[in-house]
């Protein structure tokens, strides 16, 4: 996951469950040298040109076997074919029970979200300033943490009923855990000798978390937050797929039973594009807010 | 200005405490410019860490002005080694910290940086991030942030160390001529015994640990101080070679007392 020269998180973000290899790979592709275009080999990793060129046709070669082998090799009826499903996807897209769907999803998700990484972020500032109830609640989170919470599903399906609640809560126990151990990991790994500074200078206790401690830890508490916004994703449709009566789980649940396998990949090909959309969303972000960050370390420093 | 009295310093090393400073004296008049030298590991970090009120002594007191120093004081500055930019913030911002923390308002902090800004040569550099900067911007940038809000006594740990030679010897005449229109009381902590004699009014020297005050020399070199020739001067040579005699005799006998 971590590749040379893509500095996109703390390392130690490799610790917490890492949903990532999709979520980094927007980055990952990033040329790192675009000074360099022009020049590189054909093969070279840093040639732009190429690398495009490269994707493409390995995108065209999978679908074409795809597509060849439909009804050759395999039986259409359950893989569907690239062709049909791209109907499919025009037919959706068209369909106003879709953006239904894609709303309440949406919804569900963003309330989901919200509530885990405000929770996550919050609890983490509080018991990196409290280390005494950091230290017992610790085995506690850790073995909340280690649930899979899929198995709390048909709980909350009674604890919540079958609307919005027991989505949003799924996708939000998902996102906390992430946020809160990044948080707390944060703020612990703070510079002392920059809190010093502060201190020399009168800053008062409250001034020396808000000015040093969470900026200092924004990059963590950032790139948790990006890394769990899928989850929120994956809480929410779980939950849909389970019991619901609406939201793109729903729909998938309900193509899915019918045996309609193209429409099912339909929409697991629209839920990955609005994963994409949001992952790019969340990345310009990320790159806006912590634009203090050293790109790398061949760039280029001020002489004077 | 300053008076340091008695003062000592223990560190547990696992089981064993390690006595870091043994009972230090020393008074600084005010506007005058002290240097410390002394051995590796002798302490003299660990006495500007206790001035700076960072953390305790383990026992003698430090006052300022007749006043007794407990914790962190507005009066006393402190420069360390390492920038410790914030490395969110941009320079001018960096440099306005203090101003911040004060409560004085975002125009004013910032004109008041721009000037100290412009005064050591950084301007046009005001919106940069401290990774774009040059280890000698970023120090001249740590300098500032300091003397903006005017504490009556800076204590400056070793923040020419990690510079290469040319930077370092620019750095060191551009503080000079600042301090000598600003005139603060200043103590210096430095290994390079050229620098120390370069600056100071006072050259203070400790032995190795438990830190000790060895031998203090008045340095009589005329202000202001053309830097970049100091080493011809007779006075120069005369005290680095005292001082240099003292220093290899103190790394000879370690934690031995030639005195």
């Amino acid at each position: 996951m971590t590749r040379c020269g893509t500095n996109w998180q703390p390392s130690s973000m490799a610790s917490v469950e890492a949903p990532t290899e999709g979520a980094a790979a927007p980055n990952a592709a990033d040329p790192a040298a675009p000074r360099r275009r022009a020049r590189a080999p054909w093969f070279s990793p840093d040639n732009v040109v190429s690398m495009q060129v490269s994707r493409i046709l390995f995108a065209l070669v999978v679908l074409g076997a795809w597509q060849y082998g439909a009804d050759r090799w395999f039986d259409s009826f359950f893989f569907s074919t690239p062709l049909k499903i791209f109907v499919q996807v025009g037919h959706e897209l068209i369909d106003p029970g879709f953006y239904n769907d894609l709303w309440v999803t949406g919804f569900e998700m963003g309330v989901g979200f919200a509530i885990g990484a405000g929770g996550g972020i919050a609890l983490g500032v509080l018991l990196a300033r409290w280390a005494y109830v950091a230290k017992v609640l610790d085995p506690f989170l850790l073995a909340l943490y280690s649930i899979p919470r899929v198995a709390l599903a048909p709980m909350l399906i009674v604890w919540f009923g079958i609307g919005y609640s027991s989505k949003i809560f799924l996708g939000a126990t998902l996102v906390f855990f992430i946020t809160f151990f990044n948080t707390l990991a944060g703020i612990r790994s703070v510079d002392k000798a920059l809190c010093d500074i502060a201190r020399v200078m009168q800053a008062t206790e409250w001034q020396v978390f808000m000015k040093v401690m969470l900026p200092a830890a924004s990059s963590w508490i950032l790139t948790s937050v990006k890394i769990s916004l899928p989850f929120a994703l994956v809480g929410v449709i779980l939950g849909e797929y389970l019991v619901s009566s609406q939201g793109l789980g729903f729909r998938l649940n309900t193509y899915s039973t019918n045996y309609n396998i193209t429409g099912a990949m339909a929409i697991v090909f629209l839920m990955m594009v609005l994963m994409l959309l949001l992952t790019m969303v969340t990345n310009t972000i990320e790159a806006r807010v912590l634009r203090w960050r050293p790109k790398s370390a061949a760039e280029p420093v001020a002489q004077a | 200005m300053l008076q340091i009295e008695g003062i000592r310093k223990e560190f547990s090393a696992g089981a064993v405490p390690v006595v870091a400073l043994a009972a230090v004296d020393l008074a600084v008049e005010r506007g005058e410019f002290v240097t410390l030298v002394g051995p590796s590991g002798c302490g003299k970090s660990s006495l500007l860490t206790l001035i700076s009120g960072l953390a305790p002594p383990s026992a003698g007191r430090i006052r300022i002005a007749g006043r007794d120093i407990a914790g962190t004081d507005r009066a006393v500055g402190f420069i360390t080694q390492q920038d410790n930019l914030f490395p969110w913030r941009m320079l001018i911002d960096n440099v306005a910290l203090a101003l911040e923390l004060a409560g004085v308002g975002a125009a004013e902090r910032r004109r008041e940086a721009a000037r100290w800004i412009k005064r050591v040569g950084l301007e046009g550099f005001e919106q940069a991030f401290p990774h774009q900067l040059s280890g000698g911007m970023r120090q001249r940038a740590n300098i500032i942030r300091t003397l903006i809000y005017e504490p009556s006594v800076i204590l400056m740990d070793e923040p020419f160390g990690p510079l290469d030679a040319q930077t370092r010897l620019s750095l060191q005449a551009l503080l000079l001529s600042i301090w000598e229109t600003q005139r603060s009381t200043v103590l210096f902590v430095t290994h390079d015994l050229t620098e120390a004699i370069a600056l100071a009014d006072r050259v203070v020297l400790m032995s190795a640990r438990p830190g000790r005050i060895v031998r203090t020399d008045r340095v009589d070199i005329p202000r202001p101080r053309d830097i970049f020739h100091l080493h011809d001067l007779p006075e120069f040579r005369r005290l680095y070679d005292a001082l240099w005699n003292e220093l290899a005799a103190q790394l000879d006998g370690f934690g031995r007392s030639t005195h």
